[in-house]
């Protein structure tokens, strides 16, 4: 060491004296280091703030891709969990479906968008708490159950975590949004769009989504719904503080009309636009046919899981 | 800062390099499975619920 800060030393010196006595010598080494604590102090802050730029780039990358791989992962098991449990045979004779008694963050049903491709399908979490949405769609505690009378609501990520409900907004009037549930299939249609409802009629003629059969032949006519249903339309774009789109008459949290009365309906909820949390996302579907499982064909699915 | 790091790497190139790497994605895990799902819920990105 000493050897090397002597021949440093000397170099220092034989430059000095070749610059000659006019030119001012190199400054000596201990004065050198005031400007370097400087450099070093810059240079500092200049690898912070890049270190804090490469680390909003990671998040981003954690929120669109780890979340999803993640999710996926927990959606796995929720799915598995749920088939082992469809597979053990209900008690009693009676094939009803019934979800008192559900755990939050526990699978229930399964949800089918063939307008999203064939394969999409996600196992409805029960709670919408973070956890349970981690897992995958989750079911508003407070709300109706599928198949009944009143609204089944249901909110989903829509960048990250599986981003189950990404698309929503691109669902069209009449696209079915098929429901499983143990013993039964129930399938919704979206309803007509608020500037689809004047001329319906004419805006379902070149649908053949609105003009299916269903199971029993019988047509599954999606129209406009009459009376304290009148502002529920199948998509809307809302303030987040709007809870009333998950009442049971949607917008009409204080409806006179009773639980049997009421449309069988299904709500999805996700955050509108994508990557914020200023408004949100809804789309109304309304319940056109249900029938159970027959446990003599376990595999029948229904028609509508291949529109799309 | 780095360089200060890297200063205080032991061993040769190879094993300074090794470090380094393996400190990088230290840092990286700790990012994504720890600091980043504490923080994502603090943030106004993903709230998909009405009401």
């Amino acid at each position: 060491m000493g050897t090397v800060e002597d021949a440093r030393q000397g170099t220092g010196r034989i430059s000095g004296a070749l610059t000659g006595p006019d030119v001012p010598s190199p400054r000596p080494r201990r004065r050198a280091a005031e400007p370097d604590r400087v450099r070093t102090v810059i240079r500092t802050i200049g690898e912070v703030l890049i270190t804090l730029g490469v680390v909003v780039l990671l998040f981003v990358v954690y929120e669109v891709y780890v979340t999803d791989v993640i999710s996926a992962g927990l959606q796995q098991d929720a799915t598995k969990q749920l088939d082992d449990r469809w597979k053990t045979p209900e008690q009693g004779p009676e094939r009803v479906d019934h979800f008192d008694g559900l755990n939050e963050g526990e699978g229930f049903a399964k949800i089918y968008i063939p307008a999203f491709g064939a394969d999409y399908h996600f196992t409805v979490i029960e709670g919408t708490s973070e956890r349970s949405l981690e897992i995958g769609p989750g079911h508003y505690l407070d709300t109706d159950y599928p198949g009944q009378p009143g609204n089944f609501a249901v909110a989903g990520h829509r960048v990250g975590k599986g981003a189950p409900f990404n698309d929503l907004d691109l669902l069209s009037s009449c696209d079915a949004i098929v429901v499983e549930t143990q013993n039964a299939w129930y399938i919704y249609r979206m309803l007509p769009k608020k500037d689809e409802v004047a001329n319906w009629a004419s805006v379902k003629q070149g649908k053949p989504a609105c003009n299916a059969t269903g199971s029993q032949g019988q047509p599954q006519a999606v129209n406009p719904l009459p009376g304290e249903y009148e502002q529920t339309v199948g998509m809307e774009i809302v303030s987040p503080t709007q809870g009333a789109v998950i009442a049971p008459v949607p917008h009409k949290p204080g409806t006179k009309i009773s639980k049997g009365e009421q449309a069988a309906l299904l709500t999805l909820t996700t955050c509108h636009p994508k990557f914020s949390d200023r408004q949100r996302l809804i789309v109304h579907g309304v319940l056109v046919d249900q029938w159970t499982k027959n446990p003599a064909e376990p595999d029948k699915r229904p028609a509508e899981l291949q529109e799309g | 800062m780095y360089a200060w790091i890297w200063r205080h790497l032991p061993g040769p190139l190879a094993v300074r390099v090794g470090l380094a790497v393996a400190l990088v994605a230290g840092v990286v895990a700790l990012l994504m499975f720890v600091i980043f799902p504490w923080l994502e819920p603090l943030l106004p990105f993903n709230n998909v619920t009405a009401g």
